[in-house]
């Protein structure tokens, strides 16, 4: 590309994504394997993730299901049939130096995900999602630490053979905040259908391609669409090793800081694969020689084509977040706000309906969205961390809408004391003398109150009212606290002037 | 072993009673069998005749070994090949020739040559061999004994070491049809681990029953395309074979296969595209000699210095044409054309097919060659496959078996039988009627 100098205003970004998700199933793409992760290395494999000679693929139908579920939620194009292909190119983590996947009969074709973005609603096209097998992984021991640099590696097959579906997106982000939103979203649908888990380490790998185009050389008037010829035009890098939403938009807004200030200083932008140092915050120059790959494509005769025609219609997808969000708003009238924290992952949606069936939906939602989420997220907790003790927290709900406590308490003590103690509610109740006191109680105190302050009675018969102040204290302090001030305020009031 | 028949003689009980799974009552009790050295064994080296897996010790069986082991067979051997598979001749062995105990002197045939050649020497009663374009039918006919390719999936191929894997099959050697199709009985069969395996069971009792030398109003078909190339006393040989039949009550015409002119070099691309990439995974990381060469810890250069000293120069001619036929800008000039071409053959055959019940050829044009003569010249050795390789190409069942010796020179003849898919009762009935004299 000749050097252009221009401003940085005439500049726009476009960006395109692979992204590597891990599919959860119990087994792995090709063989019997367990996908748990373990700690001991090579543990969970065979003859046929190993690559042994001989050895053969046998194509684990649940990677394909959750491949059709993916499909239709996305409103792809799914094929009669679908096949694999080898995809031909050395690397020590790859067991038999092919990687099986598919290629020009992806299961998914011509898809699409509904973002928003600053509260614009934005349509990404998903080009095509395919299945294909993961390698197993390297560790580079001692010297450099790189691949050429260190003075050993370990190769590790626990993950090869884990399914992996790839989805490759078009062009179609302008700025590092919608790549956020949309993987945000990607993986928001995923755990909906219940094929994909964000904890699992490595389940979300990305791939960014990004270049920079000065907005006079595309012809539209609308900047979502770019003439191929421009973007031919630009030199693009591709940005790898990026591992979640929150690192592709660091990645991306450093990529595009760099490209940027190279035009306007008048430099070339070199057409490379960059790494993305996540703890350095910087893409780096991979260095390895840029030709274009050749990866020698041709059918895996080992896996005969499959029918899925009639997948598609057999197996059916969960209410996806975007429709369950428009539910939420509708049914339980709640802010679009509140709708989308509640749906933020299918677990948080699932426990809100559950609880709102229950009790009022606001008071619900004001306990899930924010109470809830607002202590798990300060503990960097997630909702899955407390999975077995959801039940506590409905009781914590139930104590509050039957006024057993007050929501002050609930909120700023026994939810705390549940999430730091591991104590239940009714626990924390009665060792901190939470429980709301009784009317015939906060009496009693009142009286006596009177009875054992008799200069405070006499100051406030003489006209001084902050004595009052004083009496309230103390039965406040009788109670342990647990009366409302305002009543006991009152009944001081009708006692002394009875 | 002055032939050199075996890699390995290590014996395999399928009897011993440390295996559950056999049988000391099992179909093939006391029958010992000799197993192509690219057929995994467990814990006994498997080296596909290459330096390349010299010290290779599978942890598994090929599903084929465990049916041997349940129907009591004892393995005796592993036998000599030509490296990976890719020869004709079994001389491309990192192990050195193996001698043909019919014709001494001369090669066994490849590349299954040592299976061949152990059924011919009598060390063994029975074989197993794998087909890829040939290998199991021109050794049984260098070596004057009974060999079947299988339809393919009729036969697992799981822990065969793979060659052309969308070509092969693992298939018998017997002494007799009847021998050859009882061993076609035990490994025949669908099998979850190989899912290109189908369920095609014999319509009959068995196919050792099929071996009733029944041939009357049987049709032959002579495709006259590979008459051809043949040798003039191999022609003779062949059709003293046809005479023979047709006078127990077969009748012959002969019919045109006009893709086979296509089919060598057809079979070549495909063969060679699917080896380079089943090969890939000789690397060095876990297969292969060390290598004495500094590489400087550039791992690309460590697994070329491997590649380079660990297989043999006809593999590296394969992998490095398979390479060349599959890269962006030839791919479609010659492996795409290489599947057309395919598709083209296996038309023919099922129109062939549909008027004769069989088909019938000499397995090879020519007799055993010497050892050593056809070493210097691929080409040739290529070109000798022609008979067999469409076979591969139409996925199709076929057998050669003895049809009697050259009048020139007194060295075996082949004939080989093809019949449609899963036909092979078809074919051993057939065949077995030229045992009957
Ligand atoms: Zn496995």
């Amino acid at each position: 590309m000749t050097a252009q100098t221009v401003q940085q205003g005439d500049l726009v970004t476009v960006i395109g994504l692979e992204v590597h998700v891990q599919l959860e199933t119990d087994t792995k793409i090709f063989c019997g394997c367990s996908t748990d992760q373990t700690d001991e290395p090579n543990e969970n494999v065979c003859p046929v993730c190993l690559g042994l000679p001989g050895a053969l693929p046998v194509l684990n139908e649940g990677a394909v299901e959750a491949a059709v579920k993916i499909g239709k939620a996305i409103d792809a194009d799914i094929p009669e049939e679908t096949r694999f292909h080898r995809k031909n190119y050395y690397y020590p983590d790859l067991p038999k130096n092919f990687q099986i996947t598919q290629y020009d009969e992806p299961i998914c074709a011509d898809g699409d995900l509904e973002i928003s973005v600053e509260g614009e609603r934005r349509t990404v096209t998903i080009e095509r999602a395919h299945l294909e097998e993961d390698p197993g992984s390297l560790q580079h021991v001692g010297g450099g630490g790189g691949i050429d640099s260190a003075d050993y590696t370990l190769v590790n097959y626990n993950r090869a053979g884990t399914p992996l579906m790839e989805v490759v997106t078009a062009p179609d982000f302008r700025s590092p905040g919608e790549v956020r939103a949309f993987l945000a979203e990607l993986e928001e649908v995923l755990e909906y259908l219940g094929v994909f888990d964000a904890e699992r380490d490595g389940s979300l790998r990305i791939d960014a391609n990004l270049s920079i185009i000065p907005e006079d050389e595309i012809e539209s008037d609308d900047v979502t669409e770019i003439g191929e010829e421009a973007l031919a035009a630009a030199n693009r890098t591709e940005v790898k090793n990026i591992s979640s939403h929150k690192g592709a938009e660091k990645a991306l807004a450093y990529e595009e800081t760099r490209q940027k200030n190279a035009i306007q200083r008048g430099r070339a932008v070199e057409q490379e694969t960059r790494h993305w140092d996540e703890s350095r915050g910087i893409t780096v120059s991979m260095r390895s020689k840029e030709e274009e790959k050749d990866y020698r494509y041709f059918e895996e005769a080992d896996l005969p084509p499959l029918r899925v025609s009639h997948w598609k219609d057999e197996i059916s997808i969960p209410e996806l977040p975007s429709a369950r969000r428009e539910r939420f708003q509708d049914e339980y009238t709640l802010s679009e706000e509140a709708a989308s924290k509640l749906t933020s992952t299918k677990q948080v949606a699932d426990f809100y309906e559950d609880v709102a069936q229950e009790f009022d939906p606001d008071l619900a939602a004001t306990w899930v969205a924010d109470n809830l989420l607002g202590e798990l997220n300060y503990r960097d907790m997630e909702i899955t961390g407390i999975e077995s003790r959801l039940d506590e927290v409905t009781r914590l709900v139930e104590l509050v809408a039957t006024d057993e406590i007050t929501a002050k308490n609930a909120r700023e003590t026994v939810l705390r004391s549940m999430l730091d103690d591991g104590r239940t509610p009714d626990e924390v109740v009665a060792e901190e003398g939470l429980g709301k006191t009784g009317e015939d109680e906060v009496q009693q105190a009142v009286v006596e109150a009177i009875d054992e302050n008799p200069d405070a009675v006499a100051d406030y018969e003489s006209g001084d009212d902050g004595a009052i102040n004083f009496l309230v204290g103390q039965v406040m302090q009788k109670t342990g606290g647990s009366a409302d001030p305002g009543d006991v305020n009152q009944l001081l009031r009708a006692e002394l002037n009875d | 072993m002055a032939a050199n028949i075996f890699i390995t003689d290590e014996r395999i009980e399928g009897d011993d009673t440390e295996n559950e799974d056999a049988d000391a009552d099992g179909p093939l009790a006391g029958r010992t069998v000799a197993v192509k050295d690219n057929i995994s064994t467990k814990g006994v080296a498997t080296t596909c005749g290459s330096a390349m897996l010299e010290e290779y010790v599978p942890p598994y069986d090929a599903t084929v070994i465990s049916r041997l082991k349940e129907a009591g067979a004892t393995i005796v051997g592993k036998a000599n090949m030509d490296e990976f598979g890719m020869g004709s001749t079994t001389e491309t062995s990192a192990f050195g020739p193996t001698d043909n105990p019919a014709a001494p002197g001369h090669v066994p045939g490849g590349s299954s040559g040592g299976s061949a050649a152990a059924v011919a020497a009598g060390e063994a009663d029975l074989a197993l061999g794998s087909d890829t374009g040939g290998s199991i039918r021109c050794p049984a006919a260098f070596c004057g004994v009974v060999g079947i390719k299988p339809t393919y999936g009729l036969v697992s191929r799981y822990g065969l070491v793979a060659y052309g894997n969308s070509l092969e099959q693992i298939g018998p050697f017997g002494e007799t049809v009847e021998d050859a199709a009882a061993l076609l009985d035990v490994i025949a069969g669908p099998d979850e681990r190989d899912a290109t395996t189908r369920d095609a069971a014999p319509d009959g009792e068995s196919y050792a029953a099929a071996a009733t030398g029944d041939v009357d109003g049987l049709t032959i078909g002579v495709p006259t395309e590979l008459l051809e190339g043949a040798d003039e006393d191999v022609v003779d040989t062949f059709w003293d074979a046809i005479a023979d039949l047709e006078a127990q009550g077969a009748e012959y015409h002969e019919v045109s296969l006009p893709s086979v002119e296509h089919a060598v070099e057809a079979y070549y691309v495909i063969a060679m595209s699917e080896a380079s990439s089943n090969l890939a995974r000789f690397d060095g990381v876990r297969y292969g000699p060390e290598t004495e060469t500094e590489t400087e810890g550039n791992w690309n250069e460590t697994f070329s210095q491997v590649r380079k000293d660990g297989f043999g120069d006809e593999v590296k001619r394969r992998i490095l044409l398979g390479t060349y036929a599959l890269s962006a800008g030839y791919h479609d000039k010659y492996y795409k054309k290489a599947q057309d071409a395919r598709a083209w053959v296996k038309q023919d055959f099922d129109e062939a097919l549909s008027e004769a019940d069989v088909l019938a050829s000499p397995t090879m044009p020519v007799t055993p060659f010497e050892q050593g003569e056809s070493l210097d010249d691929p080409l040739q050795m290529y070109l000798a496959d022609a008979n067999t390789v469409p076979v591969n190409l139409a996925d199709l069942p076929a057998i050669s078996v003895p049809a009697g010796e050259s009048d020139a020179d007194g060295l075996p003849v082949g004939l080989q039988l093809v019949g449609p898919a899963f036909g092979e009762e078809r074919l051993i009935r057939a065949a077995s009627a030229l045992e009957f004299e």
